[in-house]
């Protein structure tokens, strides 16, 4: 069975539907790239499967979680959806280990030195290990994106959400933080991810889904989409990017 | 017609200025404290809008912004007892410090938690976090630093305001330094040192508030 499953999902904000009717499915293991043009509702569909967007008509459920239109009580959901997004959104007052550490805390409740070497644990893997007590402001772009990965990783989410986390940083900071989400692809972590950085999509995504306009309008394997797409919008979109 | 100074004469009145300054200084911390309370709670209720308290705190901020706070203290020490609340000076004074500053500060902080950025509380709710913990472990400290020199200014306003107490008999600073005029007849030379102790009291209270600023809210300067 699938782990994330969104069936004929509908978004308006006012008058401007958004999502029209969003079917989409994502193995556990599978990593999607989420393509298209800037407006088409990429973020739109990746915030809605955590719930930080409300929608009006449409299921979603993410390891047996389900998701109702309207519904309020996110909080068990959440506990298996992660995200990082674009502009990190670091606590400020809290240093790299504090940031990492605080949802386990006060989420999970776990013991704080439970929670600190989950802390640890998780900022090595991002190659930080030794930042544990630097403040975001203390650190580079591409790192505060690493440990906004780390806080993410530290809730322990069945499926991680990245909102084109590479385009607010330098383009020399780019390849450090691509890098981490390749080793966690690489172990087998599910994730979706909207991105601009196409040879990245189409070397680690399993499946490419390509938006258009507020539908999914081609979907498939990266290598087949990119050399065959079947639709002119996207020949037109892939011809637009290169 | 020649005045001769005669500040010497203060000195026997120096623990009636001693006392009276302790008094005015422990009306500000408690004042302060539980007036910072009030403000954090009706600045949370505001800036997110949780009825229907923020609709109370609306008509509270608007009432004790408009009106002088020495007939909002008059009000809290003749008025209620007629309510049948009976209420000593003191307790009269630092409620209506209290009302004060929590109405001011509701503003200020307010200000505080509406820049906080948005993109902050959504990382804070996609880790599953409740309301209640965002706003206490991820948007309040923030939000204090970011208007800590403000809230610090208004505090040294409420305790130069609470000279006023003295009109109801509370034996604060002013106070000590109308009964002293009235005994030695040396008004020049009382309210000189007294303006003088204010004087110092507030640039002291300020500097102090400041650097417990930076070492209670947590964290660092953003
Ligand atoms: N908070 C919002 N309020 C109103 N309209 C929004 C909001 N967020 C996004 N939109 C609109 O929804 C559409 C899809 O936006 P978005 O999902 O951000 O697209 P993408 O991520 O693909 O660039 C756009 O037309 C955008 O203007
Ligand atoms: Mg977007």
């Amino acid at each position: 069975m699938a782990l994330v499953r969104i069936d004929g999902l509908h978004k308006h904000f006012g008058s401007n539907h958004v999502l029209k009717g969003i079917n989409l499915k994502v193995e556990r293991g599978e990593v999607v790239a989420l393509i298209g043009r800037s407006g088409s509702g990429k973020s739109t569909l990746l915030r809605s499967i955590n719930g930080l967007e409300r929608f009006e008509d449409g299921l979603i459920e993410v390891d047996g979680e389900r998701l109702h239109a309207g519904q309020t009580n996110l909080r068990d959901l959440r506990q298996k959806v992660g995200m990082v997004f674009q502009q990190f959104n670091l606590f400020p007052h809290l240093s790299a280990g504090q940031n990492v550490m605080l949802a386990p805390e006060v989420v999970k409740k776990l013991p704080k030195a439970e929670c600190e070497s989950i802390a640890r644990a998780m900022l090595a893997k991002v190659g930080l290990a030794e930042k544990f007590d630097a403040y975001p402001d203390q650190l580079s772009g591409g790192q505060q994106q690493r440990v906004a990965i780390a806080r993410a990783l530290a809730m322990q989410p069945q499926v991680l959400l990245c909102d084109e986390i590479t385009s607010a940083l330098d383009p020399e900071l780019v390849s450090e933080v691509l890098a981490v989400v390749k080793t966690l692809a690489a172990e087998g972590m599910t994730l979706v991810m909207v991105t601009h950085e196409m040879r990245f999509a189409r070397e680690v995504g399993d499946t490419l889904v390509f938006m258009h306009e507020g539908r999914i309008h081609e979907s498939g394997a990266p290598d087949t989409l990119f050399t065959r797409p079947r639709t002119p919008e996207l020949a037109n979109f892939i011809g637009s990017i290169h | 017609m020649t005045y001769a100074f005669d500040f010497a004469s203060l000195l026997e009145y120096r623990d009636i200025l001693l006392a009276g300054t302790l008094r005015t200084l422990a009306l500000t911390a408690i004042g302060t404290f539980f007036g910072l309370a009030l403000g954090v709670l009706g600045a949370a209720s505001r800036a997110w809008q949780l009825a229907p308290w923020n609709r109370v705190f609306a008509v509270y901020v608007e009432l004790i912004r408009n009106t002088p706070f020495l007939v909002q203290l008059f009000f809290i020490f003749f008025g209620l007892p007629s309510l049948g609340v009976s209420i000593n000076e003191w307790q009269a004074s630092i409620l209506a410090m209290v009302i004060n500053l929590g109405a001011y500060s509701t503003e200020i902080i307010r200000a505080g938690i509406e820049a906080t950025p948005r993109g902050q509380i959504e990382a804070a709710e996609s880790l599953a976090m409740t309301r209640r913990q965002i706003f206490l472990r991820v948007v309040l400290a923030p939000a204090l630093r970011k208007v800590w020199p403000a809230i610090c200014s208004q505090v040294v306003i409420v305790m130069l305001g609470s000279s006023v107490c003295s009109q109801i008999a509370a034996e604060e600073l002013t106070f000590a330094a109308n009964f002293i005029q009235s005994r030695n007849f040396r008004a020049f030379e009382t309210y000189f040192v007294v303006t003088g102790m204010y004087f110092l009291l507030a640039l002291a209270i300020r500097q102090l508030m400041l650097r417990a600023g930076d070492r209670l809210i947590g964290g660092r300067r953003t």
